[in-house]
């Protein structure tokens, strides 16, 4: 007889591991009746607000929420985040950049009952909140502008829906026609160039041009379309129904054909944009494959919907007479983003939740069926996400709501740590916050931040990162498709960064960029030495940290003790502490008698002022590395 | 080999049986790791077995996030190979030239294909009589494996090769075939062999990459990255670019010199302490301090790993290192010994590189083509043997050699002297690791068309690696978005006839 197996679990950067024995029921496959017992199928509930004790705690309805689940346990919540590091939170959250030490210094100093309300009004409506928040939807859409394989073509104005990604956040476009948009924008009667290009949703996946099996590739084609719009929108492993009938969820095989309906017909649009369409009115039927192999062929599917949202059982119209395109997609839009449907609320709250709070209330943002992890606080999850459908599927207020919460402002240490984390290590119930890396686009975007070289031109084509000789080694045609941009380009934003999927920047998969071929959810954040050598060796992270020098003796002159102050308020938003201060001091002084002594030997003079230049820029490079510039409390 | 039965550790191990139904089919537990994989801080191996791991998960959590997520990992069962060696010729050597003896072609030169051979003519090439090998076979070692004249030297070695001749392969394109061969999907995004046997076992030194790549110094293999992502797992698991001129890593030195560099890293570290000390239990801040130290050890250690100064003269002249056509390759193949000597779990070496008559991909002609890149890795790859087996490491070192595909039978044209892609029938060769020597497994048909006996897939060939460096394929899963993933999908069978 076997052991029971052990399983290692990590958790927000702890392992742990356990024996798990027969605790778990074996998995079995779903029937439809296990729909009505899954926990993402029941309606949106509309939970009244708990009744909490400790009410002068709660500013926003969802802190009556964790804080219920915290009292219930007698558990107290962790203390409130200082002003200084909630400003940099903020930021981070929402534009992906740190503060200035003046919007710093201004926001502690502004005692003003409602001046935290308005930082984040002023931070919602930066073009830079769009700029950060699009990542996440790129993400989930697989997005890259080549096609990947032999020729790893560009796509020609993939950029395009990129920037249309951004601006609809940042017009703060409703979700449902957020989604309408990428489904269907080129069925629209009120159809434009913008709402076509938003179709490139369909359009931004890997492509072989040269498969070897023109048929099996069609259906692997579509499959990639089903996996995008079912994880994006309905966190539902819908794929997993493509050979048999799924074995954990209620959805049918049949269904994923039915569903399969909706994209059949389609193809590239014609004309310059990156954007998708139905071929004419009235597509090829569909036959189930058995066992998903093209070459056995089923039954016909019709058209249908996810059988297992009972709620929402209803037919697949023809298009209109004159119609030149199917309609179906549209109606697919429009069945997602019925208030009825159980799902599309719930899943946008919760990955908004996700991307404030560290981890979402239900912890597999990309599978909401029985292989999910059931939300930490249900009754949360629903009045968030009647909230979205009820404030007309506007998310900016979402995010308003719960950064308004003191659960948002809470330190990411507790006083009883030891204690709760022995309980509640994953930090299910909230009871503080969850410190966060920064993903490579906002550290390298920092980095440009803080050395005053950020080039904050929005939008446009993508620029080309330097691509130095070692990493074109990878490349079968060696740096014959790389793109020369000029400096000032290459200072941009990192959302407007090339992504080539064969040749992904280094400096940005080192730290755990999304892979672009499938819809990534959540990324990995990996700890591992060549992030170490990349931030202390890479020829950007040097040109930064000499920048980031040579603006730190700009603003603060000659004085060593000054440059550290301004040092440290240009890259950690605070002062130095005293201690800090010695080793910084200290550092500058051994690390210009360094450079010195090199310079001697190299036979080269190195003036002091030189040499306590490089001196600076060390230091400015020493804080670039530090966990504290890195993590975000 | 010894199939002892050893208490898997590190993977979401399930019964075999349950294993063998489906991917799809997935146990509550292996969610759970799913959970913790999602986001992943860093893998804390070495608490496996640890018990009463919540009353003291602070400690060692902090002691095991040092080891990283490439710790060793015991493995499912015994094996000889601890290391694996990949040798990978870019562009498809054509099998009928090389190591799969045909004589029967001669008989047929002239003639076409039967009809009756259905066939995707890759790129609508010309096509050609059936054309016997461009150069001659004879027999090597006692066991008389017949091995072409473009590889005399490693015909020398018949005794250690099991020749796989009936191999077959999903694509008769090179992007995706490469793509194949490396993740076991003709679709990109899925993790490469190596990634699979770091994630599996880790690595046993933790100042050196578990999994290097060397490319070809004329370029990388077609579509790229994707040929040694680690695909859904994370970045700590994908191969590591060695570059075959400068230095080895990306970033492996910087502008500073070593004085200067320590003075940043202890001012680094103790300001990191200071910050730590401050965030109780905040075991992913400590694991990122010790990445640094880490790091500076890699500094070190990565450039002595590659420096061919360290060997003598007869060693290097073994390889051909400093002699032409073999210094590149010979290089690569000395520096691929000394990865594995030094603990590195999976080296892959590039021959060919960049496009068409740069790699292996004879379209022009067989003779030209083979002629060149044959006499480029003959000598070096007989000498990896040679060296390996001298030194005591060819029982812990498998080494396949293959190409992504082979290649027709027939001319690309109606005397020309060149050969269209193959995926039906190739031949690749594994030694060393467990392997049996002088075999030859598997039959391609009389034209050497297509794998007709024993006929080994993609598939079955993962699942044989894995099984010589102690893994069974059907447990070694990583759960990704609601599917239980496997190198070898839903399929695969190892090769037994071939593992001594």
């Amino acid at each position: 007889m076997p052991s029971p197996p052990r399983v290692w679990l990590i958790v927000g950067g702890l392992a742990l591991v356990g024996q798990l024995g027969n605790g778990f029921p074996a998995a079995q496959a779903g029937t439809p009746s296990d729909a009505a017992k899954l926990w993402s199928l029941t309606p949106v509930a509309r939970p009244a607000l708990p009744r909490v004790s400790a009410g002068d705690w709660a500013q926003s309805p969802v802190d009556n929420f964790i804080l219920a689940g915290l009292e219930a346990k007698g558990w107290q919540p962790a203390a409130s985040i200082s002003r200084a590091k909630l400003i940099r939170r903020a930021y981070f959250d929402l534009w992906g950049l740190p503060p200035s030490p003046a919007e710093v210094q201004e926001f502690v100093a502004d005692l003003r009952p409602d001046a935290y309300e308005r930082l984040i009004d002023r931070l919602l409506a930066s073009p830079h909140y769009g700029e950060r928040w699009a990542r996440y939807w790129l993400d989930l859409v697989r997005f890259a502008e080549t096609n990947g394989y032999e020729r790893d073509a560009l796509k020609p104005g993939a950029w395009q829906y990129r920037d249309w990604v951004i601006q609809s956040l940042n017009d703060d476009k409703p979700y449902d026609r957020f989604v309408l948009e990428q489904l269907a924008g080129d069925e629209l009667p009120d159809a434009t160039d913008q709402t076509r290009i938003a179709t490139g949703f369909l359009r931004v996946g890997t492509f072989d041009d040269e498969p070897n099996d023109p048929l099996k590739y069609k259906y692997e084609q579509l499959d990639d379309l089903i996996h995008a719009t079912s994880t994006a929108f309905l966190a539902v492993t819908l794929r997993c129904a493509r050979c048999h009938d799924h074995k954990f969820d209620p959805i049918p095989q049949v269904d994923y054909y039915a569903i399969l309906n909706f994209f059949m017909g389609g193809r590239a649009a014609e004309g310059p944009l990156l954007a998708y369409a139905d071929a004419g009115r009235e597509p090829p039927p569909v036959q189930l494959l058995q066992g998903g192999d093209p070459t056995h062929l089923g039954e016909k599917v019709s058209p249908g919907y996810l059988s297992m949202v009972s709620a929402l059982s209803r037919p697949v119209h023809d298009p209109p007479a004159q119609a030149r395109s199917s309609g179906r997609r549209t109606q697919l839009a429009q069945w997602i983003t019925d208030r009825a449907n159980p799902l599309t609320a719930r899943v946008m709250v919760n990955r908004l939740w996700q991307h404030h709070f560290g981890e979402g209330l239900v912890r597999t943002p990309d599978n909401f069926g029985s292989l999910s992890s059931p939300p930490t606080h249900p009754e949360l999850l629903d009045w968030l996400a009647g909230q979205l459908m009820d404030g007309g599927w506007r998310i900016k207020r979402l995010h308003k709501q719960m950064m308004l919460s003191a659960t948002y402002q809470m330190d990411s240490t507790h006083a009883r740590e030891a204690e709760y984390s022995q309980v509640d290590f994953a930090n299910n119930l909230h009871w503080k916050a969850m410190r966060q890396r920064l993903e490579s686009e906002p550290l390298r975007d920092a980095m440009l931040a803080v050395s005053g070289q950020l080039n904050p031109v929005a939008a446009g084509p993508s620029f080309f990162p330097p691509a130095n000789k070692e990493s074109l080694e990878g490349l079968s045609k060696k740096g014959a498709e790389w793109g020369n941009s000029p400096l000032h380009e290459q200072q941009r934003r990192s959302i407007y960064m090339m992504t080539k999927r064969s040749l992904l920047s280094p400096l940005m998969t080192t730290f755990d960029f999304s892979d672009t071929t499938q819809p990534c959810s959540q990324r990995n954040v990996s700890t591992v030495a060549p992030q170490a050598l990349a931030l202390l060796n890479n020829e950007f992270v040097h040109a930064q940290s000499k920048a980031f020098a040579a603006r730190v003796a700009a603003d603060a002159g000659s004085d060593a003790k000054s440059q550290i102050d301004r040092a440290w308020r240009l890259a950690l938003g605070r002062e130095p502490s005293d201690s800090e201060r010695q080793e910084a001091l200290a550092h500058l002084e051994s690390q210009r008698r360094n450079f010195a002594a090199r310079a001697v030997e190299g036979g080269a003079v190195l003036d002091d002022q030189q040499a306590a230049r490089q001196a600076l820029a060390s230091l400015c490079h020493v804080l670039f590395n530090l966990n504290e510039f890195i993590y975000v409390d | 080999m010894a199939h002892q039965p050893a208490e898997p550790s590190g993977f979401s191990a399930r019964p075999r049986s349950a294993a063998r139904l489906f991917p799809c089919g997935q146990t509550r537990r292996e969610f759970v790791w799913e959970m913790g994989a999602g986001f992943v801080g860093v893998a804390l191996s070495s608490l496996l077995g640890d018990d009463g791991f919540f009353t003291r998960h602070a400690q060692s959590a902090t002691r095991a996030a040092a080891e990283g997520p490439l710790a060793p990992k015991r493995s499912h069962f015994t094996a000889q190979a601890k290391s694996c060696i990949f040798l990978l010729m870019n562009g498809g050597p054509s099998h009928v030239d090389t190591f799969d003896y045909k004589p029967s072609l001669a008989k047929y030169a002239g003639q076409t294909l039967p009809p009756d051979k259905q066939f995707t003519n890759s790129g609508n090439r010309k096509m050609g009589f059936l054309t016997p090998a461009w150069r001659p076979f004879s027999p090597g070692g006692q066991s008389g494996l017949m091995i072409s004249d473009y590889f005399p030297r490693i015909r020398e070695h018949a005794d250690k090769l099991a020749l796989i001749r009936s191999c077959h392969t999903d694509s008769h394109a090179h992007g995706s075939a490469l793509v194949a061969m490396n993740t076991g999907s003709t679709f990109i995004g899925r993790p490469s062999l190596g990634s699979w046997a770091v994630y599996g076992l880790g690595t046993k030194n933790q100042n050196l990459p578990g999994y290097v790549a060397i490319m070809d110094k004329r370029g990388g293999p077609i579509s790229g990255q994707p040929n040694w992502s680690s695909g859904f797992m994370p970045a700590s698991f994908q191969g590591t670019l060695f570059r075959p001129v400068g230095e080895p890593v990306l970033d492996l030195r910087g502008p500073l010199d070593r004085t200067a560099q320590r003075e940043q890293l202890d001012l680094l570290g103790r300001l990191n302490q200071q910050h730590l000390e401050q965030r109780t239990g905040s075991a992913e801040l400590a694991a990122r301090i010790e990445s640094y130290e880490l790091a500076y050890r890699m500094q070190s250690e990565a450039p002595e790993a590659v420096d061919l100064t360290k060997e003598d003269q007869a060693t290097l002249d073994l390889y051909g290192v400093g002699g032409q056509p073999t210094d590149e390759f010979g290089r690569n193949c000395l520096v691929a010994r000394r990865l594995v000597e030094r603990g590195v779990r999976f080296v892959q070496l590039y021959s060919g590189g960049g496009h068409l008559e740069d790699t292996w991909d004879a379209h022009e002609s067989v003779e030209k083509n083979h002629g060149r890149h044959g006499a480029e890795v003959d000598q070096p790859i007989a000498a990896l043997l040679t060296d390996l087996e001298r030194r005591g490491l060819l029982g812990s070192t498998l080494v396949v050699w293959g190409g992504e595909f082979g290649r027709m039978p027939f001319a690309e044209g109606e005397g020309a002297p060149g050969r269209n892609h193959n995926p039906y029938g190739f031949t690749m060769w594994m030694a060393g690791g467990g392997v049996k020597g002088g075999i030859s497994y598997g039959e391609t048909d009389e034209f050497g068309f297509a794998a007709v006996e024993n006929k080994v897939h993609l598939h079955d060939l993962h699942a044989t690696i894995l099984a010589l460096l102690g893994m069974d394929h059907e447990r070694l899963t990583y759960f990704h978005q609601g599917r239980d993933e496997r190198l070898t999908d839903v399929f695969g069978n190892v090769i037994r006839d071939i593992i001594a």
